[in-house]
């Protein structure tokens, strides 16, 4: 279960809030979607969530499982089974996708105490995974994300997340930049991975996205906090009014 | 104007270890001539310093504080498993050997066969001969003004005078290993002059390695005279991975190249104290391809310095220079790289790059292109980066499980793997990448 208790974030070496106290909690089995208009503090919940240095969260707490991710450097987050799917997923120069893919999966395992997959067992799994999403092998031959396609890129991730089969799935924005087929895609890859064990945050700014991943509970959050919470039906509800009456002017 | 300038100690021990070793040098009576002018020649001009613009970012006279004694007649006793243990990385590799410990040629520890299309000789008995072939090698200071060549002829013991056979294609590589051995610290200098004939096609390895347990300081002053002819293919690799932070390794690499070669060329260059790899690249025929990348590494206080001089002479030729360099703690990494254009090199195409890869703030790369182009039909182009290993590139690795070490290996891996990559051969950018692995393993 993920518990996210009074949580208060601000920029490190900035004064400014971005988060005013959210509280948040997820069952395992359960899907969640915060929409929220731009601004708001989405991806910087998500990015926190996963430990990245640029914030400082300066009250409350994040519980995973009854532990605090927060004293956790962001590999052991990932072994505790946390899994962010980026907005811009990174492109690295000179690392082929299935060395990336490789080392992450047996750092993971070794950090879990299970034993390492051996070129065989791992080419194995991989094959089946990027079937699933589409994706072709020799892709994975190249540098990670280099010269892949917006919804190459999203793709790769949700590989990746299938591949380290986390607990806590969170995904920023990965319906952005992905036209229809690709959203189908990556939306059937995410709810293949649904499960009683698994739990899921869904980050969005448009209800599209909702249509194929179905989400138990929708939260509005706007100016650093939850504002509304609610059921699927919550989504269809903004996607006709907009996010006006939360600050954001019809664009 | 001269200006009268005191003699540093280094200077004047290398001056007096000159008379006291002179007649245990080997050499005819004309090479010994040859010797007395060079000694002569470095008293005059002593070592280089930070006023001479090509010594700027590395001042020997400062650094270098004394002249380590004259290693000559050295017969350490050494085993082929020791050469192997000495080699690492570079002894799986399936390569004539010519072995020499501490300056001196060592016959038995060197591969017992001939390799066919190769003639190989030790430089000492080459000298010794007094033929005109040694006195077309003690004629090799032809950078007059060059005080550590000045020094590489006064002093130079031993090395490999190697000769591939007009169009010989080498099955194996020459592997020419320069191991230093033995608790005491010496000063060494080696001469290597490798001959390739026309059309023929070699790979030549030169190696600077010590054995567990050598003595922390030591001082390596080498000279490689290497002759491409027309039509010849050459992969010509330098790996200096003789340790520790008392070692001074300055190399002289002079390259002439005939007509229509393909030269390859890549020096390695880790974990020493202080190092100065010059290189002088000369085209002496039309249509040939000039390619020269190296990697260097270094942490603690080390320097290393890669000074090269491509000079297109004729025209129609291509040059590639791409050195990457990862700099840790306090070190400092120096590159200078002059692209000549005569103006008779029409078509000179000459490309150039040169990247350091900071680990540490106190960390410091010194990159100086330079290109002197006098033709007006030339592709000429350089570029030097200096960055820092990405801090959300390290966020995406760690967020996926990876730790922070493996995370900073793969990047620095794929970093110089771009330098590594232009090695052709398989089995030898091999043997330089786990040379590299284990320079990063051991912090």
């Amino acid at each position: 279960m993920l518990e996210i208790k009074n949580l208060h974030v601000k920029i490190a070496e900035e004064d400014k809030p971005i988060l005013r106290g959210i509280d948040l909690t997820i069952a395992k089995g359960e899907v969640h979607a915060i929409m929220g208009p731009n601004g708001s503090g989405k991806s910087t919940l998500a990015y926190i969530l996963a430990g990245r240095e640029d914030y400082e969260v300066t009250e409350g707490d994040i519980l995973w499982n009854g532990e605090s991710l927060l004293e956790m450097e962001p590999d052991e987050r990932a072994a505790a089974g946390v899994f962010l799917a980026f907005q811009y997923p990174m492109e690295i120069p000179g690392v082929a996708g299935l060395t990336f893919l490789r080392t992450a999966l047996n750092a993971l395992r070794r950090k879990r105490g299970q034993e390492e997959l051996t070129t065989p067992e791992f080419m194995k799994l991989v094959k089946e995974k990027s079937a699933a999403l589409n994706i072709d092998i020799e892709m994975l031959k190249r540098p990670v994300n280099v010269g892949f396609s917006g919804g190459e890129k999203k793709r790769s991730e949700i590989l990746q997340m299938a591949m380290l089969e986390p607990t806590l799935c969170v995904l920023d924005e990965t319906d952005s930049g992905l036209d229809i087929d690709a959203l189908r895609i990556v939306s059937e890859g995410v709810n293949a991975l649904r499960s009683p064990e698994r739990a899921m945050l869904v980050i969005t700014h448009y209800q599209r996205l909702l249509n194929h991943i179905v989400p138990d509970k929708v939260h509005v959050l706007a100016h650093g906090k939850i504002q509304r919470s609610g059921g699927k039906e919550l989504a269809l509800e903004l996607e006709e009014s907009g996010y006006a009456e939360y600050g954001e002017k019809a664009a | 104007m001269s200006v009268a300038v005191m003699k540093t100690k280094a200077e004047l021990s290398f001056a007096e270890n000159f008379g006291r070793v002179q007649e245990k040098l080997p050499g005819s009576p004309a090479v010994k001539q040859a010797r007395q002018l060079a000694a002569e020649k470095f008293a005059k001009l002593g070592l280089p310093h930070r006023r001479i613009e090509e010594w700027k970012y590395t001042d020997l006279r400062a650094s270098v504080k004394d002249a380590l004694p004259v290693r000559v007649g050295d017969e350490t006793k050494l085993t082929i498993a020791d050469v192997i243990v000495a080699l690492g990385p570079l002894a799986k590799l399936d390569a004539h050997r010519m072995v020499l410990v501490n300056g001196v040629y060592r016959k038995e520890l060197s591969s017992p066969d001939r390799l066919a299309g190769l003639e190989l000789e030790d430089l000492a008995g080459v000298l010794s001969r007094g033929t005109e072939a040694s006195a077309e090698l003690t004629g090799l200071t032809a950078r007059d003004d060059d005080a550590v060549l000045a020094l590489n002829t006064a002093y130079m013991t031993d090395g490999a005078v190697a000769r591939v056979e007009t169009g010989a294609q080498l099955e194996k590589p020459l592997l020419i290993a320069h191991v230093r051995a033995g608790s005491e610290p010496g000063f060494v200098a080696q001469r290597n002059v490798i001959d390739i004939g026309p059309k023929a096609s070699a790979q030549i390895i030169e190696a600077f390695v010590s054995l567990p347990g050598a003595a922390g300081e030591g001082q390596s002053n080498a000279a490689t005279q290497i002759t491409v002819g027309n039509e010849a293919k050459v992969l010509h690799v330098k790996c200096a991975a003789d340790t520790g932070e008392g070692i001074t390794h300055l190399s002289n690499w002079m390259i002439r190249l005939g007509r229509e070669t393909e030269y390859s060329g890549f020096q390695l260059t880790q974990g020493v104290g202080l190092a100065r790899n010059q290189i002088f690249a000369a085209f002496d025929g039309e249509d040939t391809k000039f390619d020269l990348s190296g990697v260097f590494l270094a942490r603690g206080r080390e320097h290393i310095d890669t000074t090269l001089v491509v000079d297109h002479a004729v025209p129609s030729c291509e040059s590639r220079e791409l050195f990457k360099g990862v700099l840790d703690d306090q070190s400092r990494g120096v590159f200078q790289g002059k692209i000549i254009v005569q103006q008779i090199a029409q078509k000179t195409d000459g490309k150039q790059m040169s990247q350091g890869l900071l680990l540490s703030p106190e960390a410091e790369f010194d990159s100086k292109p330079e290109l002197e182009i006098f033709a007006d039909d030339v592709a000429c182009g350089h570029g030097a980066t200096c960055t820092e290993l990405d801090k959300d590139l390290m966020f995406y690795f760690k967020s996926r499980g990876i730790p922070e070490d493996i995370a900073r290996g793969l990047l620095i891996e794929s970093f110089i793997g771009e330098a590594v990559e232009k090695v052709e051969d398989e089995a030898i950018a091999g043997a330089i990448m786990e040379f590299a692995r284990a320079w990063l393993a051991r912090k």
